[in-house]
């Protein structure tokens, strides 16, 4: 079975005038279907960066990048953005919702570009698994960060993705509303047979991966 | 509302802006003031020079259409002859001749008196039109008063009138002439010509139907009558209605300009609208891009703010226009409904036109600049 995300000998270097800074340093890295891994590792060690490479936002300085099987590296932008769009899901750590759209609305934006007929039903379905079906007119402002979550979390996963990347989903939220999204990411990987590739501090996390991938100053161990 | 539903389902850029739009009501409030302003100012201006060209023809009336021969006191020439009337006749394809002798002369009824212009032409017909009684083909008899003399001396077709100590039977008060007239009949008695003293003719009026007609009939005249030396004076009306009209042209493009001049203005304050609103906005659009929205989504949803806030304006300052079009015409013209000419119509479609492109214009630069932020930069805290 390929891997459905994988990442070969990648490098990623940042250049501040003078001083490169190397965020990755040879990273080998893979997510099978359905696998929760969890990123973890000191600040500045280079777990965002990494997810935003894993996510096709950022392209590497060397190396390669395969999805699905498919070498991603050097895609155009139009190109990565479609790729992206089908394959995954992103959830941040300050929720990001768009605060003039309601949570309805909000899981709607990634399909909204686009002809998507059912995209609405979709919407309404996830938000109502997430234990939202009785929020989906409300804003942003009128619900709590643990329902913010659960809003981004269903939109991440209104495009279907074979991947979901979350950079400190629980670092906003309490224990127990952190445990109820770890719950939920179990639940989607397990059903939709979803990768889960999730960074955190959070040793609660721990419990929940299939495996721990520990990330130090841009070096896997 | 479900037209609007509709619309927003199929797009969705629409939707985005709309409620962009709605976030901050007062600074996209102030931004579609400065659109409404420009294209009011434009399409009023516009407006207003079509009003003062109205007003301007409504004084020169029909002036355009006649000419005027009369003899060139400068070369020696104290009238014109018979003979000169049957060249002008043969010259002149397209409009009547008539020939007159004209003098000043007292003018009365019983104790009613005053002083008017005597015309003497044989063919009144050709150029006067009458308000009370007949204007006949040929007048052999009688007189025709016009206007004004017929308020001052208060007579009507039938009654007697005496100028200059003979007496004439009136059978008709000429139509008032509203604009400027080469032989304006409003404070003058007509006679039969032989009434007039003299021999030859003071003047000869040539009428035509159309300015164009008019101006062919001065070349033929001047090439025929002055070919040899410079016997009669040719004056046509043409030549400045023509220049009343560049003139008024030429007030419509600078007033027009000056409208423009405000809607760049207008147009500055969108850009900075917009360029603040997506400044604000960077982490939302990086996550949009981050989600799979494609850039050009990202350019088309920010050209959709910038052109709503174009079309807010243009519709509101076409409405505004348009009053103010009408308020302007009842006040010069006395006729509101002088707003309503197709050339104002355009004025409007021109300034919304111009609004709405500003605006759009306007939001190029944000737009382009939001969709080429990289999404990692702009969800950086
Ligand atoms: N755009 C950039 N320009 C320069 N340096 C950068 C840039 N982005 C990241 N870095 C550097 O790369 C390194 C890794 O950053 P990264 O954000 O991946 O860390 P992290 O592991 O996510 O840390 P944290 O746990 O604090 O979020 C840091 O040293 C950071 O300063
Ligand atoms: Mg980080």
């Amino acid at each position: 079975m390929t891997h459905i995300i994988e990442l070969q000998h990648v490098w990623k270097r940042y250049d501040t005038g003078g001083e490169v800074v190397e965020a990755l340093k040879d990273v080998d890295f893979y997510a099978d279907p359905g696998e929760f891994v969890s990123v973890m590792g000191p600040s500045g060690s280079g777990k965002s960066t990494m997810l935003n490479v894993l996510g096709l936002l950022d392209t590497p300085t060397e190396g390669t990048v395969l999805l699905d099987g498919q070498d991603v590296t050097d895609l155009s932008d139009h190109e990565m953005t479609t790729q992206r769009k089908q394959f995954v899901g992103f959830i941040f750590q300050s929720f990001h919702l768009i605060p003039t759209l309601s949570a309805l609305e909000n899981v709607e934006v990634p399909t909204l570009f686009g002809d998507d007929p059912s995209a609405r039903e979709r919407a309404t379905d996830l938000l109502e698994r997430v234990g939202l079906g009785n929020r989906l007119h409300y804003r942003p402002d009128q619900l709590s960060g643990g329902q913010k979550q659960r809003v981004a979390i269903a939109r991440a996963l209104v495009n279907e993705p074979r991947i979901l990347l979350a950079d400190e989903p629980t670092g906003n939220l309490d224990r127990k509303t952190g445990r109820s999204v770890l719950d939920l990411f179990d639940e989607i990987r397990r059903e939709d047979d979803v990768a889960v590739i999730a960074v955190t501090h959070d040793p609660q996390l721990g419990e929940y991966a299939d495996r721990t991938v520990q990330l130090v100053d841009g070096r896997i161990q | 509302m479900s037209f609007f539903d509709d619309l927003f389902r199929r797009v969705p850029a629409l939707l985005m802006a709309r409620r962009n739009l709605s976030r901050n009501r007062i600074r996209s409030g102030l931004a579609v003031l400065g659109i409404i302003i420009g294209v009011l100012a434009i399409a009023s201006l516009g407006m207003f020079g079509t009003t003062l060209r109205t007003g301007a023809d409504q004084q020169l009336g029909e002036i355009g259409n006649e000419i005027s021969i009369s003899p060139n006191l400068q070369e020696g020439v104290e009238e014109l002859t018979d003979r000169d009337v049957d060249e002008i006749e043969r010259a002149v394809t397209d409009g009547e001749v008539v020939p007159l002798r004209s003098e000043s002369a007292l003018v009365s009824r019983g104790q009613q008196q005053t002083v008017a212009t005597i015309y003497g032409m044989e063919n009144p017909g050709a150029l006067y039109e009458a308000q009370e009684g007949r204007v006949p083909d040929r007048l052999r008899q009688g007189a025709l008063v016009g206007s004004g003399t017929a308020e001052i001396l208060d007579v009507e077709p039938g009654n007697t009138i005496s100028v200059d100590g003979r007496t004439y039977r009136i059978a008709a008060v000429l139509a008032e002439e509203q604009g400027i007239s080469l032989v304006s009949p409003n404070n003058a008695v007509v006679v039969p010509l032989e009434d007039v003293n003299g021999t030859g003719y003071s003047q000869v009026v040539v009428s035509s139907d159309s300015g164009q007609a008019a101006n062919e009939s001065a070349v033929a005249i001047r090439e025929s009558l002055n070919e040899r030396d410079e016997r009669v004076n040719v004056f046509e009306l043409q030549a400045i209605t023509q220049g009343i009209d560049q003139f008024f042209g030429i007030i419509n493009t600078f007033l027009i300009g000056i409208g423009s001049i405000s809607l760049v203005v207008a147009g500055v304050s969108i850009l900075n609208v917009m360029l603040m609103s997506t400044i604000e906005r960077r982490q939302e659009i990086g996550v949009l891009r981050a989600v799979g929205v494609q850039r050009g989504d990202v350019i088309r949803m920010i050209l959709a703010e910038a052109g709503l806030l174009g079309v807010a304006g243009g519709v509101i300052g076409a409405i505004l226009a348009v009053g103010a079009g009408v308020a302007l015409n009842s006040f010069v013209l006395n006729d509101p409904l002088a707003t309503f000419q197709p050339v104002n119509f355009l004025y409007i479609l021109l300034a919304v036109g111009f609004g709405i492109g500003t605006s759009i214009l306007s939001g190029l630069y944000p737009a382009w600049k939001a969709a080429n932020e990289r999404p990692v930069e702009a969800l950086r805290k």
